[in-house]
């Protein structure tokens, strides 16, 4: 390859979304969960999806950090053509998920969910073992300063946690390897008033941080809130991915219900 | 407070094994007259403690094991037929060290069965280890019913000398706490007892995991049958029976949770040597073998409502928490 080629393939790389979803179909026997679906994910952006139930979301959801696989279409992350066999991969691309069980184990302490399967070690050659001084020192830094959660000690069992932090702890583990996307899957769907507040406060800070955002949401007051794109689905087909402050509530609610543009 | 409770309950059998220690050797003074008398407690707990290692780790995993006595026994009668020179053995290798190496492959052999079953094909532990418990103690008895002997001098020695073989026996315990502790294996092991669809969506390898616990558990289980079988110098026909209860027992006590994901090896060596203490005082008491053996049924009823008290306590703590 020519240095000119090089550097068209850089500049090219360069000006591409972080994640593009191109005519993506995924079928599960005669069910087609997601039929033709393009859209593209800007650069540190907070997108919603939004759709009733049975719309797609989680499908896409699952497509997007390698859960499923699509039938057909292609993702792109930054114009390079990918293909995510299982989370691991999408989590090499920086695609991180918070699931909305949490995945959390609750016997193990905070800083072992957080680092759980990519501790980090030390030793001599291919003798290395876990550094727990490094892990907890690593985890605290992660709760005070990116989440500014100091209350949360990184010792303590999750099963003592409240709700909205063990929100926190997930979305902690999705932000310990430097993620380029989070992907949260209803992250407030089972939290109190003031819990869903941290949630938020916190997805305002990923953003600030210059993370993108995925939010797959039923509630609607958090969408406007939160997002700055709404990507809409129905039936598996994508309606529109509007600008938040573009539509309106009662809009989005006929979009979702009828699948149609108003 | 609420915090240093679980922590209490946790480490809970080093306050029972001294409580114990203590009455044991008021009641029985010769329990510990002198060190040699300590040295037999813990020499005759060694096999008892490799299987308790084998099922705590089974534990941890959330998994168990029925089948670790039944392992023992046979892998060792299996491999005491291949080696041993009496009239009924086969005679086929005399070398000791074949026959070690022999006897752990057959336990990890059928660990490994084991394991791909219940991780591959995603049969019940629990019918898979007892099915297992049935095959191979019928399969033991269908090859001997007598006496395996003349048995390789250094196949014997390491269960043979009580120095060797309490050493071998905290070694292979500090080994394994390390393991569990400072190893990603060893803490994968914990996240799949915790939750296995969890430590899944975060990347651990669960099937890999399951099989591996479950290898580990069948050569922990055969290394029980080598040390058995040192400790008489052959192999009974009834070698290592009865012997997985008392061993989800001594688990238990120790603190390993029987839905997995809690506890620390550390604490099953303990409950190893409170059913150590416990046993010896019963024999040096001259009380008969069967009234020993309810006695042990006794200490499992024990472990259980003591395992019963201690999630209630964690419960209550939980709800505290959560109100």
């Amino acid at each position: 390859m020519s240095t000119m080629e090089q550097d068209e393939t850089v500049e090219a790389t360069e000006s591409a979304p972080p994640i593009r979803v191109q005519n993506v179909d995924k079928h599960f026997a005669r069910i087609v969960a997601l039929d033709d679906v393009s859209f593209d994910i800007e650069e540190n952006e907070v997108l919603a999806m939004v759709g009733d139930n049975g719309a797609g979301k989680s499908t896409l959801m699952n497509v997007l950090c390698g859960v499923h696989k699509p039938t057909n279409g292609q993702l792109y992350v930054y114009g390079e053509p990918v293909e995510f066999s299982n989370p691991d991969d999408a989590r090499r691309y920086g695609i991180e998920t918070v699931y909305q069980d949490l995945a959390l184990m609750d016997d193990l302490d905070v800083a072992t969910n957080i680092y759980m399967d990519q501790f980090p070690t030390r030793g001599i050659g291919p003798a290395q073992f876990i550094d727990w001084d490094e892990t907890y020192r690593r985890a605290s830094g992660l709760l005070k300063d990116t989440l500014d959660r100091p209350d949360i000690d990184p010792h303590t069992e999750v099963e003592f946690l409240s709700g909205g932090q063990r929100q926190l702890v997930a979305i902690a583990r999705a932000l310990a390897f430097d993620p380029k996307l989070v992907i949260l899957d209803e992250p407030t769907s089972a939290l109190s008033v003031e819990a869903t507040e941290l949630v938020h406060e916190t997805v305002r800070r990923l953003k600030a941080e210059g993370i993108t955002v995925v939010i797959v949401s039923h509630s609607l007051d958090e969408i406007f809130g939160l997002a700055d794109r709404i990507a809409v689905l129905y039936h598996g087909s994508l309606v529109d991915v509007a600008q938040t402050d573009e539509v309106t509530q009662d809009e989005l609610k006929t979009m979702m219900s009828t699948g149609q543009r108003p | 407070m609420e915090r240093l409770v679980p922590l209490f309950l946790e480490h809970m059998i080093w306050p029972i094994l001294l409580v114990t220690l203590i009455v044991g050797g008021l009641l029985v003074p010769q329990l510990f007259r002198n060190v040699r008398s300590f040295e037999l407690v813990l020499y005759s707990s060694v096999p008892l403690g490799l299987l308790v290692l084998a099922e705590s780790i089974c534990l941890l995993s959330g998994h168990f094991d029925l089948s670790i006595g039944a392992i023992a026994g046979f892998s060792a009668v299996f491999t005491g037929l291949f080696i041993g020179g009496c009239t009924t053995c086969w005679g086929i290798a005399g070398d000791p060290f074949v026959g070690i190496g022999m006897i752990l492959l057959v336990g990890g052999l059928i660990g490994l069965v084991n394991g791909v079953m219940i991780a591959k094909f995603n049969v019940n532990p629990f019918l898979q280890t007892l099915a297992f418990l049935i095959i191979f103690s019928g399969a033991k008895t269908a090859l001997t019913t007598r006496p395996v002997g003349d048995l390789p001098e250094a196949y014997l020695f390491l269960g043979r000398n009580s120095v060797y073989a309490i050493g071998l026996m905290v070694a292979v315990f500090i080994l394994f706490a390390f393991i569990m502790r400072y190893t990603t294996f060893g803490q994968a092991v914990y996240a799949v007892g915790s939750s296995e669809k969890s430590a899944r969506a975060v990347g651990v390898n669960t099937d890999r995991i399951i099989i591996a616990v479950y290898v580990i558990s069948g050569v922990l289980a055969a290394l029980a049958g080598l040390m058995l079988t040192g400790y008489t110098t052959i192999v009974p026909p009834d070698i290592a029976e009865n012997m997985v209860f008392p061993a989800f027992a001594a688990a238990v006590i120790g603190g390993v949770s029987l839905f997995g994901g809690r506890g620390r090896i550390s604490g099953a060596l303990g409950g190893v040597l409170l059913l150590g203490v416990v046993q010896s005082a019963l024999q040096l008491s001259g009380i008969e073998a069967a009234q020993i053996e309810m006695a042990e049924g006794m200490v499992l009823l024990i472990a259980i409502l003591l395992y019963n008290f201690k999630e209630d306590i964690r419960g209550r703590i939980l709800a505290g928490e959560a109100s």
